[in-house]
């Protein structure tokens, strides 16, 4: 007889570029978030947690939201979600 | 109006093409290249260019209506390199036309200067094969380009 196992959470997914990168190690991570979301701030304290060396980054970054500005770093993230860390730009 | 966002080398032809068009008096085409730049592990040899693609290219479009809008030139072009760029390459290419050539260089250098604060687009130098500097925060220092 067969279990039921329960679907697996969605995970918020964190892009990091440049610096964010280097801190972290990868290009992007997949965090897990509670169904009903939390503020992107708290999320970016528990992925400090586990990774020191991005707080220094976050100080100077803009944070986007599934492409678009997150003017408030307190809005609900929540699962599926795709937020993005951007270091000061260096194009040109 | 032309933005592009391409991992090929970007032709100083096809901008000026771009730009071309009946009464366009006035045109300005700003080229920032590669520069070897000297660096602890040696002379810079390539920037390597990352950019978050989809808001990249829409704030080079913002870019582009805000310069037309702003100094009323006809024609614009914005464009900018991703990936491996070599020493002496160009990495970007800004250009507007006009009738006259006082907006065509006053809407050229907003691209350029805009482009370098709005655009998310990031380097990383390389100074020899294999090898990768560490990598500098701010995006005024180690800059070898533009």
């Amino acid at each position: 007889m067969s279990r039921r196992v329960p679907p697996a959470a969605v995970p918020l997914r964190l892009l990091l570029f440049a610096t964010a990168r280097t801190a972290v190690g990868v290009p992007r991570l997949d965090w897990p978030v509670p169904a009903e979301g939390r503020s992107a701030d708290l999320l970016l304290a528990d992925v400090v947690r586990q990774y020191p060396a991005l707080r220094r980054i976050l100080r100077g970054s803009r944070l986007f939201l599934n492409g678009e500005p997150l003017a408030d770093p307190a809005a609900r993230v929540g699962p599926g979600d795709e937020l993005a860390v951007h270091p000061p730009y260096g194009g040109g | 109006m032309s933005t592009r966002l391409s991992a090929r080398p970007l032709s100083i032809a096809a901008a000026h093409r771009a730009l071309d068009g009946p009464g366009l008096g006035g045109v300005v085409v700003f080229v920032g290249r590669v520069r070897p730049d000297p660096t602890p592990a040696g002379p810079v040899v390539a920037l390597v260019y990352e950019a978050h693609a989809a808001p990249a290219r829409r704030a080079l479009a913002e870019l582009e209506r805000e310069a037309r809008r702003r100094f009323g030139v006809e024609r614009t072009v914005a464009w900018h390199r991703v990936g491996r760029v070599a020493v002496g390459e160009a990495a970007v290419v800004v250009g507007a036309a006009a009738a006259h050539r006082r907006p065509a260089f006053q809407a050229a250098r907003f691209l350029i200067d805009e482009l370098k604060r709005r655009v998310p687009v990031w380097k990383e130098r390389r100074a020899r094969p294999g090898r990768r500097p560490r990598q500098r925060p701010s995006p005024r220092r180690g800059r070898s380009a533009g």
